[in-house]
């Protein structure tokens, strides 16, 4: 039954070391995919490289939906998940799956959240074990609620309030560029909202999107398909399905004018500044070229922002930023914003800094790139994919995302495709459309000035 | 095989109604452990290269391991150096300008920097295995000709002492930093960042004597691991690397490890922190010390899984923190352990009572049989994990290299790990979970916490910049 082959990879073509051609190696990922009765989607991928396996659960929930005055509310329910099920005791999760030599965590994001554990593959049914039983049967206590709030107050004070910047390209930037509460507000949460989360809120959130039908099951590793359905089956087979709530609003009217705000920062040494373009959906036939076009602009250190403000102009530190803040032009599903951020050097102003950057969209915008950097970009674009697979968990989240959100997981195999298509035109047609003063939120954070107790 | 495989769509029409399992599923039985087949090789010039074949994704990472540590010989006429020096190398050579470099590594879909810590400067590329030749043609230019033009040093030495400044408004490097000086007192293991006096000072004729000294092919070592075939990249690395001329090893001249004489508390003053960052930690032993799996299960248990005995203390049991931490970090000539946690300013003075309860517990009680099984899993799992990544595999067999390690270590894990009892843990926790001596550093807002502090010990209190500040 097990062979101890590589599926992974079929090299298909000779390849040649020209520049012109794409010379992609088709991806070949086996994927079995389906549902149970009870709605929840299945995905399975086998790969006996090494004698490991991922098991994932992502959830159809994110930041976007928490209710109004529980601003961090699904990031703290993902705490919750490790507090306890009928047969699992509070944090006993971690210990069974440490025990049985696997490491795992949780993660809350725009449009969902995630649990995920990789463990050597022969225990593959504690995982499904572990996973089925608080979906099923979360149990929650007011003291595990009230320790768990002040494990996520001291996460927010340490990653947010007690840091220079606070995370601004994120939650500022949010906050300013989004005028729908769903997608402008913290998803970190502001401690007073964590704080007056009730066990009531935590019941109501389990019970209407912790439902198998609103989840996805993903296996990938050294598993036998036809052994691990059976195992599914019986640990997930009974879970009942629960009505799904209506999609919340997540529109955005579109915005026509810049936004520029100046926020003064208390802790931090440098300025930064931090910039948001809004981007069109997924579907939009600009999509693969803004991906590149992303990749152009500030994807490595070759790139024309760091080139220009970094090497050129040598007024900055440093670009970071991406086009989806969190993870990658797949796992979300709603509004989104390409963000950008750099500190600046002091003596230098955040107008300057715009400038440069506006000159370097510009260049592109009107003249456009070379066949021979459309090309590059193609291939780091690539390179960077395939960076992504490089480990069980990695693949997991792809297959993951790809089920939740698109209802096919199957198509890794061809997700490069759209991108490899691009023209060098649509490129600076996407700079001309979206990398427009008008299409973006622009905060300049500055350091306040040190006080006298400083010394 | 088969060129593409079919996405099969299934729905299942009928299950039979199990009950919920109330106990965990029993493991099936073992799979085999498929480790890495490696081989090493040498080249004329005395390039050790270490190869693993590891295709899972058609990419391949590479490290090229210089002996030029931060804390080499230089250090003291030139502080920084290594690092320095680390930072411009790639920011061209005698053949390329930096902006060459970067563009063909997008070109290969490629990645090349350098970094130095207090053993080792590495070079660390990776590109689209179909592009492995350029990719050490690459590596083999930045390795053996970098220019550090005069233009590329003196951004490279304005933007360190900027991105230096930044860094001391953050409490994770503040706690870092005076933690290091703390643990390894006047040992250059104590070296983090340096002043912006020697950044300046550095010239390119330091830079260029000082990788012509370290980056030498004899006191080297190249780990490839990816979608490689041995032999035919094998055959590209002499290509790329056989005219590296060798030079003479530089002597070893790291002075003894220090010995710390007793508790005190460090105390870095932020004005305004609503958090204390606190680590508490001790000097313990080099790399290739015999208790070195030991120390690493002890401290599995006590602080770094998450289902470890601080984690359950002062997370999931008192909610003091989101982040307790222990890590046991072994170098060439010494190592230390660190606990640590960020906590709200109320409850300093509780966490680090915690912190010493739990240490002092792993000195005094002998862990449990399932704590210690617990951790014994944990650890060969996770190393099966980490050998099926290509950085992950590369990173580890790096180690071997650089530290001069058994080269069956990867074989040999499991059955150390698996060897060790509860009365080993307890030894190794007696000997280096030193209580009495161990350093306590604190970033923080001293007004609000100095109450709950002074009764741990002595207190030397610093600024952001690392000046003592007289009380």
């Amino acid at each position: 039954m097990h062979q101890p082959v590589i599926k992974l990879l079929v090299v298909a073509m000779m390849m040649t070391l020209g520049i012109s051609s794409l010379r992609a190696k088709p991806l070949n990922v086996p994927v079995v995919y389906y549902k149970l009765p009870n709605g929840l989607k299945v995905v399975i991928s086998e790969d006996h490289i090494a004698p490991v396996v991922s098991v994932d659960v992502y959830y159809n929930v994110g930041f976007r939906v928490e209710p109004k005055g529980r601003t961090g509310f699904a990031h703290l329910f993902e705490h919750m998940m490790f507090q306890g099920s009928a047969n699992v005791k509070k944090f006993e999760h971690a210990k069974f799956v440490e025990a049985n030599g696997g490491s795992l965590n949780g993660h809350t994001d725009f449009d969902y959240t995630n649990y995920y554990q990789t463990l050597p593959s022969n225990r593959v049914e504690m995982a499904l074990w572990l996973e089925s039983d608080r979906m099923r049967s979360l149990d929650i206590s007011e003291e595990n609620l009230k320790n768990q709030q002040n494990v996520v107050s001291e996460e927010v004070r340490v990653n947010v309030l007690n840091q220079p910047y606070q995370l601004f390209e994120w939650i500022e930037l949010w906050k300013n560029a989004f005028t729908n509460w769903n997608n402008s507000h913290n998803g970190y949460g502001e401690l007073d909202e964590i704080n007056a989360a009730t066990i009531q809120d935590v019941r109501s959130f389990f019970k209407t999107y912790y439902a198998p039908n609103n989840a996805v099951l993903t296996i990938v590793g050294d598993v036998d398909v036809a052994e691990v359905r059976k195992m599914v089956e019986k640990h997930f087979g009974a879970i009942p399905s629960q009505p799904m709530p209506p999609a919340p609003d997540l529109t955005e009217p579109a915005q026509t004018k810049e936004k520029r705000i100046t926020q003064p920062d208390k802790l931090a040494n440098l300025p930064a500044l931090a910039t948001g373009y809004h981007l069109p959906p997924q579907n939009s036939p600009d999509f693969p070229a803004i991906a590149l076009l992303v990749q152009i602009m500030q994807g490595d250190d070759s790139s024309r922002w760091y080139q220009r403000l970094v090497k050129d102009k040598e007024i900055t530190l440093d670009v970071t930023g991406g086009l989806n803040y969190f993870g990658n032009e797949f796992d979300y599903a709603g509004p989104m914003i390409m963000t950008t951020r750099t500190t600046y050097k002091p003596g230098h102003t955040a107008d300057e800094v715009l400038k440069e950057m506006d000159a370097a969209t510009a260049e592109v915008a009107t003249k456009g790139i070379t066949e021979k950097e459309l090309a590059d970009a193609k291939i780091r674009y690539r390179s960077n994919f395939y960076s992504q697979l490089d480990g069980s968990n990695g693949k997991a989240h792809l297959l993951s995302v790809l089920a939740l959100f698109r209802d096919n997981p199957g198509q890794i195999n061809s997700l490069l495709t759209p991108f490899e298509a691009v023209t060098a035109a649509q490129v600076k047609a996407a700079a001309a459309k979206y990398l427009v003063a008008s299409n973006r939120t622009v905060i300049d954070r500055v350091p306040e000035p040190k006080s006298q107790g400083d010394k | 095989m088969k060129l593409f495989v079919a996405v099969i769509v299934l729905t299942i029409s009928t299950l039979p109604v199990i009950a919920q399992q109330k106990t965990p599923p029993a493991p099936g039985p073992a799979r085999p452990l498929n480790l890495p087949k490696i081989t090493e090789k040498k080249l004329s010039n005395g390039l050790t290269v270490v190869l693993a074949p590891l295709p899972n994704v058609p990419k391949v990472s590479a490290i090229l391991t210089f002996r030029a540590a931060t804390n080499a010989t230089d250090r003291e006429a030139h502080p920084g150096i290594a690092q320095i020096a680390a930072g411009v190398a790639n920011e061209g050579t005698d053949a390329r300008t930096s902006k060459q470099i970067k563009e063909d590594l997008r070109s290969i879909g490629g990645s090349l920097s350098l970094g130095s810590d207090a053993d080792q400067t590495t070079l660390t590329a990776t590109a689209l295995s179909e592009f492995s030749t350029r990719m050490f043609d690459l590596m083999s230019d930045v390795a053996q000709h970098p220019s550090f033009p005069e233009s590329e040093l003196k951004l490279a030495q304005e933007n360190t002492i900027q991105q230096i400044r930044a860094g001391r408004a953050n409490p994770g490097f503040l706690v870092n930093e005076r933690f290091q000086k703390a643990v390894f007192g006047n040992h250059p293991y104590s070296f983090v960042v340096p002043d912006e006096k020697s950044i300046g000072a550095l010239t390119r004729a330091d830079l260029k004597s000082f990788v012509t000294k370290y980056y030498i092919p004899n006191a080297s070592h190249l780990i490839v691991v990816g979608d490689i075939d041995v032999d035919k990249t094998f055959a590209e690395i002499e290509k790329a690397f056989g005219s590296w001329k060798s030079g003479t090893i530089p002597p070893d001249d790291n002075p003894p490890t220090p010995v710390r004489e007793k508790r005190q508390i460090y105390f870095v003053n932020r004005p305004g922190s609503i958090q204390s960052a606190i680590y508490v930690g001790n000097v313990t032993i080099p790399r290739k010390h015999a208790d070195y799996f030991a120390i690493r299960t002890a401290d599995t248990i006590y602080g770094s899984s998450f289902y470890s005995r601080l984690t359950r203390n002062i997370r999931e049991s008192k909610g003091y923190t989101y982040s307790p931490f222990s890590s046991s970090n072994t170098q060439a000539k010494t190592g230390y352990i660190v606990a640590g946690a960020f906590v709200r300013n109320e409850v300093t003075g509780p966490t680090l009572l915690e912190i010493f309860y739990e240490l002092d517990r792993m000195r005094v009680l002998p862990v449990t049989d399932e704590e210690l099984n617990a951790a014994k899993e944990f650890s060969t799992g996770n190393f099966s994990v980490e050998l099926a990544s290509q950085i992950g595999l590369a990173g580890r067999i790096n180690t071997v290299y650089t530290y001069g390690l058994n080269k069956n270590f990867i074989e040999d894990f499991r059955p150390k790990i698996e060897s060790l009892t509860t009365a080993d843990i307890q030894r190794a926790a007696a000997k280096y979970y030193d209580t009495y001596r161990a350093a306590i550093v604190i970033v923080g807002d001293w007004e609000k916490v100095k109450d709950q502090v002074i009764p741990f010990g002595e207190v030397t209190m610093y600024d952001a910049e690392g000046n003592v500040i007289k009380s």
